[in-house]
């Protein structure tokens, strides 16, 4: 789960970790009243939202702050990780300028080679750190001594580092990241940018950062899927896919692909999916404009087809307004079929990946 | 002789009395796999499906001599499920469990990389020689015992892959699922070696998906000791960055982890990589020329 900027903030300093003040705002007159508390009139205006890229799609802005208030609250955010539709600011953060002497890069994340957490660092902080990969230092957790060496940084900077480290262990990061750590004019280390994204599976053990997901950064079919507990990943193309199992749901989109089609969604349903979930992956699916067709690829295991077909029957008869091509195999498929072809539904049905691939692609109405 | 387990492996399931594990110790015993036992803590001394319960897995081994272990534990008590057997000297531990904590699997990272156990998984369909032993939770029926060794990331793509396989009249020795976690016990190269060792094992399938290195690294080693014919599949082709495809080891990120990359990668080795998802039984029958 990603999370704020400010939430981020907000964690590092709970760990000791200093930031620069900040308040968060969502309307005009809290932008007054942070003014008042913050004491300035001029400095900062960040948008918060779920991406990356924020500078340089225009979110992050220097000035006056009530007219960057009222220029900036609810501004879409668009670039190469949110997808053509964009983010929405509905939060702005506001913090004074910080006098920059330097900029560091500090980072906490899982090596998955190595099987264990490491920190990265580098003296080129800033926007353009992940195009000069080559400068960034990575070690243990236990090696933070070579790594104040390298960074040539004294107490402040070791104690961040073991700070942060603790803090990616404790919340269960899967990345927690100081973009631009900033030594200031005044010699002072401070987290002027973080960013936090926790592992999903270990939210059960951190309810009060499991209450920061924000359903608003998220695509309406992405926060239905959380709902109903399925995979789903919305793409820029017009066939959607219905999948048992991620590696043939991945594969599905790759063979669409393939055929001269561009898969409108990742959703995987499921290695044992039910009944149920198979209806409510297609409601996600129609939730989407675009979609101009439907690629239903079902392997049956564990769960069989015969069960499968009744849920694509159901779904069907709720009305599937695109052409719905269907290919199974596996666990009962005569039955699954059977099913399918009673039903009088207008199911086209496929034999092979291949040929569900290219009917889906020929199909888009 | 296919690798790692066979009709004589003994066994249990960590986990057997609830709804999963109950299911597929039925369905592996069913399938003619010689499952001892089962460890639930506090149920021990009851009986469940005709085999003994014990609370613990150094009881099960004990009396009932067990190898190896299936475990269906929930997420949250998955790794010590793990560890619990591997302090007990089971050979083979098979964890199907989707949804550890990465947190929890560095510490059983840690203990395995100094282990004499081997670990399969987590969030993995598991292993299974057919006409021998399953443990996991594949369908059985789409196998058929023959001479294409499988190891993936995946689940039903495996499936998709054994089915062709088995369409073509090539059969399986063994097949292995590692799993789709990003920290996980039995990787590419760990099976690669087991089935260039097996003399039943003919070609092999090696079904990789988009997300860390392991599908380069297994392309160095392949480079360096393979003599087999190997296809391979890379699924993710499609994929967008920074978006965990379903696995959760399935990112991009940093621009690292592409399906190109692997592709590349592999195919530097000698790897055939199947053109689509559809073909991967066709392309392994043309280099094995079989």
């Amino acid at each position: 789960m990603n999370t704020h900027e400010y939430q981020a903030k907000t964690l590092l300093q709970k760990y000791g970790i200093p930031t620069p003040p900040f308040e968060v705002v969502s309307s005009r007159e809290e932008a007054e009243a942070a003014l008042l508390k913050l004491g300035i009139e001029e400095g900062v205006v960040k948008v918060q939202v779920h991406a990356g890229g924020r500078g340089k799609a225009g979110g992050v802005k220097l000035g006056k702050i009530l007219p960057l208030v009222d220029e900036m609250l609810g501004m879409r955010i668009q670039n190469q990780q949110t997808g053509a539709k964009g983010v929405i600011a509905n939060q702005l953060l506001i913090t004074p300028a910080v006098d920059i002497a330097k900029e560091y890069y500090l980072a906490a994340v899982i090596d998955r080679e190595r099987a264990e957490p490491i920190l990265m660092a580098s003296k080129e902080g800033g926007m353009e750190i992940e195009e000069n990969p080559d400068r960034i230092v990575k070690v243990s957790f236990d090696e933070v001594e070579k790594l104040v060496a390298l960074m040539e940084w004294d107490d402040q900077g070791r104690e961040i580092a073991q700070n942060l480290a603790k803090a990616f262990l404790e919340c269960d990061g899967s990345l927690l990241e100081i973009n631009p750590l900033v030594l200031t004019k005044e010699g002072e280390l401070l987290a002027v940018d973080a960013k936090f994204s926790i592992d999903d599976n270990a939210l059960f053990r951190h309810p009060d950062i499991a209450k920061w997901y924000d359903p608003t950064q998220s695509t309406e079919g992405e926060v239905m899927a959380k709902e109903y507990d399925l995979a789903y990943i919305g793409l820029e193309g017009e066939i959607g896919c219905l999948v048992n199992g991620a590696g043939l749901a991945m594969a599905t989109m790759d063979i669409i692909h393939f055929y001269g089609g561009k898969p409108a969604n990742f959703l995987d349903v499921g290695g044992g999916a039910t009944k149920e979930q198979v209806a409510h992956g297609f409601k996600i699916i129609l939730s989407d404009p675009s979609v101009k067709s439907i690629f239903v690829n079902i392997f049956g295991g564990i769960m069989d087809c015969g069960v499968l077909a009744e849920g694509i029957v159901a779904a069907s008869k709720e009305g599937v307004h695109v052409p719905l091509v269907v290919r199974m195999e596996g666990t009962n498929v005569e039955i699954g079929k059977k099913i399918l072809k009673e039903s009088g539904l207008d199911i086209i049905t496929a034999d092979t990946m291949a040929d569900g691939a290219i009917k889906a692609v020929k199909w888009q109405s | 002789m296919a690798v790692l387990i066979d009709k004589e492996t003994k066994v249990i399931t960590q986990g057997i009395t609830g709804k999963s594990g109950t299911f597929h110790t039925e369905q592996g015993i069913a399938y003619g796999s010689t499952y001892v036992g089962g460890v639930t803590p506090k149920k021990g001394g009851q009986k469940h499906l005709g085999l003994p319960v014990f609370n613990t897995v150094l009881e099960a081994k004990e009396t009932t001599g067990c190898t190896a272990s299936l475990v269906f534990v929930p997420a949250p008590f998955a790794a010590k499920a793990i560890l619990e057997a591997e302090e007990a000297g089971i050979e083979l531990i098979v964890c199907i469990t989707e949804g550890i904590p990465v947190r929890d699997m560095l510490e059983v990272s840690h203990v395995m990389k100094k282990s004499k156990s081997r670990l399969i998984g987590p969030n993995c369909p598991g292993i299974i020689t057919p006409d021998g032993c399953k443990i996991g939770i594949m369908p059985g029926y789409i196998h058929k015992r023959g001479k294409v060794g499988i190891v993936s990331r995946s689940g039903t793509l495996t499936y998709e892959a054994v089915w062709q396989t088995t369409e073509e009249g090539l059969g399986q020795s063994t097949c292995v699922g590692i799993g789709g976690d990003p920290l996980n016990g039995t990787n590419f190269i760990d099976m690669l070696e087991l089935f260039e060792k097996d003399p039943e094992t003919e070609g092999i399938l090696m079904i990789g998906e988009i997300g860390g290195t392991a599908e380069e690294e297994a392309a160095e080693w392949i480079a360096a000791h393979g003599t087999k014919p190997i296809v391979s599949l890379i699924a993710g082709i499609t994929a967008p960055p920074g978006r965990r495809m379903g696995h959760a080891g399935a990112i991009i990120s940093g621009g690292k982890g592409t399906a190109e990359e692997k592709i590349k990668a592999l195919e530097k080795a000698g790897v055939v990589v199947a053109k689509t998802p559809s073909v991967i039984g066709e392309t392994l029958k043309k280099v094995m020329h079989a």
